[in-house]
């Protein structure tokens, strides 16, 4: 539990610095403060995208191991992928309101791909709740946690495949179209939240390992007080 | 000036949901824990 603490609170303070600089960077001349929102945004996103592929991993290694910690790794990488990809759409809403002028477009390519992909995982979390039997609930979520990720390169390379509304990546192979100390801050923050995404996926691990435990523990007990099988006892 | 405060509100809106689902795991630990 001790370890857990200090990763969250490491966390916790690798987020703070990411905001120091978020806020003390230069801001865009047209967008104003809104420019600022791009410093979670962009890597709430790409930690939706790291959670997702994790799930993957985790998926394709249960259909080979058949082992529950994979089904774990890829329950608790799934959780946080939806979580970061709502607070991604969010602030992705709230800086195209100020910005373009409105919040949502179904006809913009890389917003409609993105919620088709929250939904799905929304749907891979609703099938392993649905799906009392663990083995059978491992099986059909691996299945879909392999499968959903096709989603991923759907969603960033969408804003190549379609001109649309969503721009391009501000920082490529070939330079960055902002300035020198935007480009720090928005680095900084790509750390500072993949680190808060490994500390939670550790957390959340811990407490999936734990709720396991007592499950099992509570199933043994179950065993003990099952009365005998009237049909196997012989006459005396 | 509003313009920032939409801003620093996004921002804790977003920070606020994180923290809230860190809070819900601690919660899950402790009562596995009793």
């Amino acid at each position: 539990m001790n370890r857990i603490r200090i990763l969250l609170g490491t966390a916790a303070l690798a987020v703070a610095v990411g905001l120091w600089f978020a806020f003390t960077s230069p801001v865009d001349r047209l967008q104003g403060e809104f420019s600022r929102i791009v410093n979670i945004h962009a890597p709430f996103l790409w930690v939706a995208f790291l959670a997702f592929g994790v799930t993957a991993l985790a998926s394709i290694m249960w259909l080979v191991k058949k082992t529950p910690r994979w089904d774990r790794l890829g329950e608790a990488s799934a959780e946080l992928g939806v979580v970061f990809t709502v607070t991604g759409l969010f602030t992705g809403m709230v800086w195209g309101q100020a910005v373009w002028g409105r919040a949502w477009d179904w006809g913009d390519a890389r917003l409609a791909t993105t919620a088709v992909m929250l939904f799905v995982y929304l749907g891979y979390l609703a099938l392993r709740g649905a799906t009392p039997d663990p083995e059978m609930r491992a099986r059909r979520s691996a299945i879909l946690g392999a499968v959903a990720v096709v989603q991923v390169p759907l969603v960033y390379f969408s804003v190549y495949m379609f001109r649309t509304l969503h721009q391009t990546p501000s920082i490529r192979p070939d330079g960055a179209t902002m300035p020198r100390e935007m480009v720090v801050a928005l680095l900084v923050n790509f750390l500072a939240i993949t680190y808060l995404y490994v500390a939670l996926l550790i957390a959340r691990l811990d407490v999936a390992r734990a709720e396991e435990r007592v499950a099992a523990e509570a199933d043994l007990a179950g065993d003990a007080v099952k009365p005998p099988r009237l049909t196997e006892v012989e006459d005396v | 000036m509003s313009d920032l405060f939409i801003v620093v509100g996004t921002f804790a809106l977003c920070y606020a949901a994180i923290i809230g689902y860190a809070a819900r795991l601690h919660l899950r630990r402790r009562r596995v824990k009793d």
